[in-house]
């Protein structure tokens, strides 16, 4: 019986997660080392992707404008464009993040062939937008258009799914600063993404984590950029509202 | 994008002084034998030396193998003897070779 009595306890202690407390940054987790080479502009990798994107955004196509001719002075107009991300697009009404509106960009503005999630391009460009917005605190509209959006990925983190039974929000609101396997459970903030994950060797975006997550507890891995994960990207930056940007930032 | 360097040290130094060079490269640093789908394997694709030389003198050495990671960074120090280029070069498999140049100016 005493198995009983251990499993009881821990179902217990599995649904007295207590509620969301201080949310702090995926870096506080991180060991005092790779905090010092985040934000160590000589030794964070990440910086090639930022560059990398720089080089593209004042990169004329064969047709069309550059991002720089509508977006001049990028470092100062479109510092803090990235912190209002997911928001609902006012023409279509759906939520897009900042590779979805990168990708509208390019292929209704510019009419370019679009770059496509997770290919090197829209990484580099999503990493040179996104750190733009360095240090500044993150500030999604989670109400009015966006509040479905919200209430979805708020619905996407509470439920139960996959093979091995768990919530999101078990692990990243109960079990917060615990070890699973080698590393430490954190909020499940996104504000570094993209982020240089050293599990990847490689820049990858926040859908990418997502979908790790997702396979570590067996569950559906949903599609780059499906609405699933974009909702549930806005229930991660409402909940990590006013923590400071850090793209381009590392994490294990 | 599949080379690019990053190269920190200062511009300026005393005669004598010991200058510290950083080096962060961007490189997949493929260690190679995963299947091709064609019945063979991929072939390492690695840098597999590095060398900075400074005024025409090599300074360092960092001969690379497969348990390097991707993106690598080193650092080293030097002693500043005389203004001039220290010349960094990499040798990929293959033969192919990258080099950067970066200037020290020795008052």
């Amino acid at each position: 019986m005493r198995w009983r009595a251990v499993l009881a306890l821990t179902v217990i202690a599995l649904a007295a997660a207590p509620a969301t407390a201080e949310i702090k940054s995926g870096s506080e987790f991180l060991s005092p080392e790779m905090r010092r080479q985040q934000a160590d502009e000589t030794r964070n990798p990440a910086w090639f992707w930022v560059e990398q994107g720089e080089e593209l955004f004042s990169r004329k196509p064969q047709t069309g404008a550059a991002c720089i001719s509508c977006h001049a002075e990028p470092k100062q107009s479109l510092r803090g464009a990235a912190t209002h991300y997911p928001q609902v697009d006012a023409a279509s009404g759906k939520l897009l993040n900042l590779e979805g509106r990168i990708e509208q960009c390019r292929i209704e503005r510019q009419k370019q062939p679009g770059f496509g999630y997770e290919t090197p391009e829209m990484l580099a460009m999503t990493a040179y937008v996104a750190s733009l917005s360095r240090g500044l605190p993150v500030e999604v509209k989670t109400d009015g258009a966006a509040k479905p959006y919200y209430e979805a990925g708020k619905a996407f983190f509470e439920r139960r799914q996959g093979q091995l039974n768990l919530s999101c929000q078990q692990c990243h609101d109960g079990m917060v600063g615990q070890k699973l396997r080698g590393d430490t459970i954190s909020y499940g903030a996104g504000t570094g993404y993209p982020a240089y994950r050293l599990e990847w060797n490689d820049v990858g975006s926040l859908h990418r984590r997502l979908r790790a997550c997702s396979l570590g507890v067996r569950a559906t891995q949903f599609d780059y950029g499906s609405p699933e994960y974009l909702a549930l990207e806005l229930f991660l930056a409402g909940r990590a509202k006013g923590l400071p940007v850090e793209t381009p930032g590392i994490r294990r | 994008m599949p080379f690019n360097a990053r190269i920190t040290m200062p511009a300026e130094a005393r005669a004598g002084d010991i200058i510290e060079i950083r080096v962060l490269t961007r490189h997949p640093m493929d260690r190679g034998g995963q299947s091709d789908g064609k019945g063979g394997t991929v072939p390492r694709m690695i840098l597999n030396r590095l060398t900075a030389t400074y005024s025409g003198e090599q300074v360092f050495r960092l001969d690379m193998n497969t348990g390097i990671s991707a993106n690598p960074f080193v650092s080293f120090t030097t002693r500043a003897v005389a203004s001039g280029d220290i010349v960094f070069e990499w040798r990929e498999d293959g033969g192919a070779t990258y080099t950067r140049t970066a200037r020290l100016v020795v008052t």
